[in-house]
C-alpha cells in the first residue's frame, strides 16, 4: 500500500512539472516572444484552457502530502518557509494576472497583469529549483544556496524550453517553430527530470514515513475509485483543445 | 501581539477572505447549472444570455476563491504542523480527498467550461457545469468533514502521543458535520440569491433594456433565497444539539457574533418570507423597492463570516477539542518575524486581489448582458448560429 501511495505522489509531482511547466514557461516567455499585445493575446490564449487542469496538480500533492506523509509535511512546509511563502504569491501573481488581464481594456491594465504572469511564472520555476535542492539536501541547506540558484535557473530554463516547445505544437509557425506531441512529451519528461531525481533519492524515506495502513486503506477506498475518472477528464482537456490553426482563434476568457 | 495570535490573526483573515468567495461559488454554481440546462433545452437567446452573464460572474468571483484557497491548504504545514504531526493520520485523510479528488475534478471541469464555449457538445458542455457543481459540494463536504474533527474528534482514538483513525464511518456522520454542512450549503444557496436579486435591483432600478433578462433573474434570486435561507436556519438550529456544552458561555469573543449572526438571520428570513417571496411577482416593477434589496446584498456575506467566527473562536483554546490545544499545534520554532511578514505579504496581496475583483465583478453588473467575455466569439470571427446553440 505504501508502494502505491508512493507511485501515485510521485505520478503527481512529476505529473505537475510536465504539465504546468509549459505553462510557466510560457508565462515566462510571455515578455521575450509577446512583444506586441495581440502576441501577448495568443501566447495566454494557447495556453488558457490547460491551465486550470494542470496547476490543480500541485494542489493534489499537497493534499497527498498531508493524507499520506502527515509527518513530513510539516516539515517539508516549515522546513522552507520564506521559500514557501514567495512561492505562493507567486503562484496567487501569476493566477490573477491571467484571471484579470482582460477583464478591463486599458494598456495598462493588461500591462500590470502580463508583467505578473511573468514575475509570478519566474517565481515560481526559480523557487523549485531552490526548493528540490533543499529536499535532496534533507533541508539541511540554506534557503539560499549557490547550487539552490543554479537548480532554480535550470529548472527556469527547462520549463521555458517546454512552453516554447508546447507553442510550436498547438500554434504551428506562430512562434518560430513546429513541434509534434512527441517532441512535446520529450521536453514534459525532461522538465520533471528535477523532480523525478528528488523522489529516486527520498524514496526510502518516504516509504517509511507513510501514514499507518488505516489511513492508507480509508484514502485508497475513497480515493482510488476516482483515479480513471480524473485521468479521463485530463484526457478529455487534451482531446477538446487540440492544436490546430483555431487554437488561439477561440474565445478565451484569459 | 505574540507569535501565536499572529498565526491566528493569518489564518482567520485568509480564511474569511477565502469564505467570502467560496460562498458565493457554492450558491452560484448551481444557479448557473440550471440556468444553462434551460438553454440547452430552450435554445432562447434569454437563457443563453443569463448563462453567459451569471456564469460570468461566477468564474470572476471563482478567481479569489482559488488564489486565497492555495493559500489555505500550504498555511496548514507553514504554521499549524503541530497539526499534521498529532492528527495527520485522521485529518489528513479528509484533506486529501478534498484536493487529491473533489477540488481536482473542480478545477479540470471548470477548465473545460470556461474555454469549451464554441468547441464542446451542446450537453458535454452542460455536464461540464454540473461536474462542476457537483465536485465544489463534495469539496465543501470533505472540508467540513476536516473542520467537524477538530469540533468533535470523532472516529479516531489516541495511541502512543497522536491520533490514530479507528472509524471511518463516525468521523462522516460526526455530529458536528451533519447539519453544518446542509447549514453551509444553505447559506451559500441563499448568498448566491441574494447576489441576483440585489444584481438585478440595480438593473431594474436604472430601467434596463434587458427587462426580461432581470425580472426573470429576479424571480430566480427570491426563489433561491428563500430555499437558501430556510435551509440555513432548519440545519443551524439543529446543530445545537451537537455543540459541546459551554462552548458559547461567558466568551464574548464567539457568542457575540453568534447572536449577531442569529439576529440577522431571522430578520433576513422575515424579510424574505413577508416581502420579497409575497412581492415576487411585483417585485421587478416596484422600483422603490430596489435601493433596497440592492442594499442588502452584502448581509448574507456578513453573516456567513460571522457564523465562522462563532464556530472556529468558540473552539478556541482548542485546535481539536479536548486534544490538541493552538499553541500545541503551532509549527515548533515558528518565529514573531516569519508570521509577521507572511501576515502582512498575504494580508496585502490577496486584499488588494479581493478589492479588485468585487470592483470587477460590480462593473460586470454594471455593464449588463451584452457580449460578456464567457463563451465569446473572437473578434474576427462573428458568433455564428451554427456555433451558438
Amino acid at each position: 500500500m505504501e508502494v502505491i501511495w508512493f507511485v501515485f505522489f510521485a505520478v503527481l509531482l512529476a505529473g505537475y512539472f510536465a504539465l504546468e511547466g509549459f505553462d510557466l514557461g510560457v508565462g515566462l516567455l510571455l515578455p521575450v516572444l509577446g512583444r506586441t499585445r495581440e502576441t501577448r493575446d495568443r501566447m495566454v490564449a494557447a495556453v488558457a484552457p490547460y491551465v486550470l487542469a494542470n496547476e490543480v496538480w500541485l494542489v493534489a500533492v499537497a493534499g497527498t502530502l498531508f493524507g499520506v506523509y502527515p509527518l513530513l509535511e510539516g516539515e517539508v512546509l516549515f522546513g522552507l518557509y520564506p521559500l514557501v511563502v514567495a512561492m505562493l504569491l507567486s503562484w496567487i501573481l501569476r493566477d490573477a494576472g491571467l484571471w484579470f488581464r482582460r477583464r478591463l481594456d486599458g494598456t495598462a491594465w493588461r500591462g500590470f497583469w502580463d508583467a505578473g504572469i511573468a514575475f509570478g511564472s519566474l517565481g515560481l520555476s526559480f523557487g523549485w529549483g531552490m526548493a528540490l535542492y533543499a529536499a535532496a539536501t534533507g533541508f539541511e541547506s540554506p534557503p539560499v544556496h549557490p547550487l539552490g540558484v543554479l537548480l532554480g535557473v535550470v529548472v527556469t530554463l527547462l520549463f521555458a524550453l517546454h512552453g516554447w516547445t508546447f507553442l510550436a505544437w498547438r500554434t504551428p509557425g506562430e512562434f518560430g517553430g513546429t513541434r509534434s506531441g512527441r517532441a512535446l512529451l520529450g521536453t514534459g519528461l525532461v522538465a520533471a527530470i528535477p523532480a523525478l531525481g528528488v523522489l529516486a533519492g527520498a524514496m526510502p524515506y518516504l516509504l517509511g514515513h507513510s501514514a499507518p495502513p488505516a489511513t492508507l486503506n480509508v484514502l485508497s477506498v475513497m480515493v482510488l475509485p476516482f483515479a480513471p475518472i480524473m485521468l479521463g477528464a485530463q484526457v478529455w482537456v487534451w482531446r477538446t483543445f487540440r492544436p490546430g490553426k483555431d487554437a488561439f482563434r477561440f474565445p478565451s476568457f484569459f | 501581539m505574540d507569535v501565536l495570535e499572529l498565526a491566528r490573526t493569518q489564518f482567520a483573515v485568509t480564511g474569511s477572505l477565502h469564505f467570502l468567495f467560496v460562498v458565493l461559488t457554492l450558491g452560484l454554481a448551481p444557479l448557473v447549472a440550471i440556468m444553462h440546462t434551460r438553454w440547452a433545452i430552450s435554445g432562447r437567446p434569454v437563457q443563453e444570455g443569463m448563462t453567459r452573464f451569471w456564469g460570468q460572474i461566477y468564474v470572476i468571483n471563482y478567481a479569489l476563491g482559488i488564489v486565497t484557497g492555495l493559500v489555505m491548504e500550504f498555511q496548514f504545514g507553514l504554521a499549524w504542523s503541530g497539526l499534521a504531526h498529532y492528527a495527520g493520520d485522521v485529518f489528513g485523510a479528509p484533506l486529501a480527498v478534498e484536493t487529491l479528488v473533489a477540488f481536482f475534478l473542480e478545477s479540470t471541469f471548470l477548465g473545460l467550461w470556461i474555454f469549451g464555449w464554441g468547441r464542446l457538445p451542446k450537453w458535454a458542455h452542460v455536464a461540464c457545469i454540473w461536474a462542476v457543481t457537483l465536485t465544489a459540494y463534495a469539496s465543501a463536504f470533505f472540508i467540513m468533514v476536516a473542520n467537524s474533527f477538530l469540533q468533535n474528534p470523532a472516529g479516531s482514538v489516541v495511541s502512543g502521543g497522536r491520533m490514530a483513525l479507528t472509524d471511518v464511518g463516525a468521523l462522516l456522520t460526526n455530529k458536528a458535520l451533519i447539519f453544518a454542512f446542509p447549514h453551509v450549503l444553505g447559506a451559500g444557496l441563499f448568498t448566491g440569491g441574494m447576489v441576483l436579486v440585489g444584481a438585478s435591483a440595480y438593473q431594474l432600478r436604472r430601467r434596463t433594456e434587458e427587462l426580461e433578462f432581470f425580472t426573470r433573474s429576479m424571480r430566480m434570486g427570491v426563489y433561491t433565497a428563500t430555499i437558501g435561507i430556510f435551509v440555513t436556519l432548519g440545519f443551524g438550529y439543529a446543530q445545537f444539539g451537537g455543540v459541546p456544552e459551554g462552548k458559547f458561555d461567558g466568551d464574548g469573543a464567539a457568542a457575540l457574533p453568534l447572536a449577531l449572526m442569529m439576529e440577522a438571520g431571522h430578520l433576513l428570513a422575515l424579510v424574505v418570507l413577508l416581502g420579497m417571496l409575497p412581492l415576487v411577482g411585483v417585485l421587478h416593477r416596484w422600483r422603490w423597492t430596489h435601493p433596497i434589496l440592492m442594499a442588502m446584498t452584502p448581509l448574507p456575506f456578513i453573516v456567513s463570516i460571522m457564523g465562522w467566527v462563532a464556530r472556529e473562536v468558540g473552539r478556541q483554546p482548542w485546535m481539536i477539542w479536548e486534544r490538541l490545544t493552538v499553541a500545541d499545534a503551532m509549527s515548533p520554532g515558528l518565529t514573531s518575524g516569519m508570521v509577521t511578514a507572511s501576515l502582512i505579504a498575504f494580508t496585502a496581496v490577496l486584499g488588494l486581489l479581493a478589492v479588485v475583483d468585487y470592483v470587477l465583478i460590480a462593473r460586470a453588473v454594471k455593464r449588463g448582458p451584452r457580449e460578456p467575455a464567457l463563451g465569446a466569439a473572437p473578434a474576427d470571427e462573428p458568433r455564428s448560429p451554427a456555433l451558438s446553440y
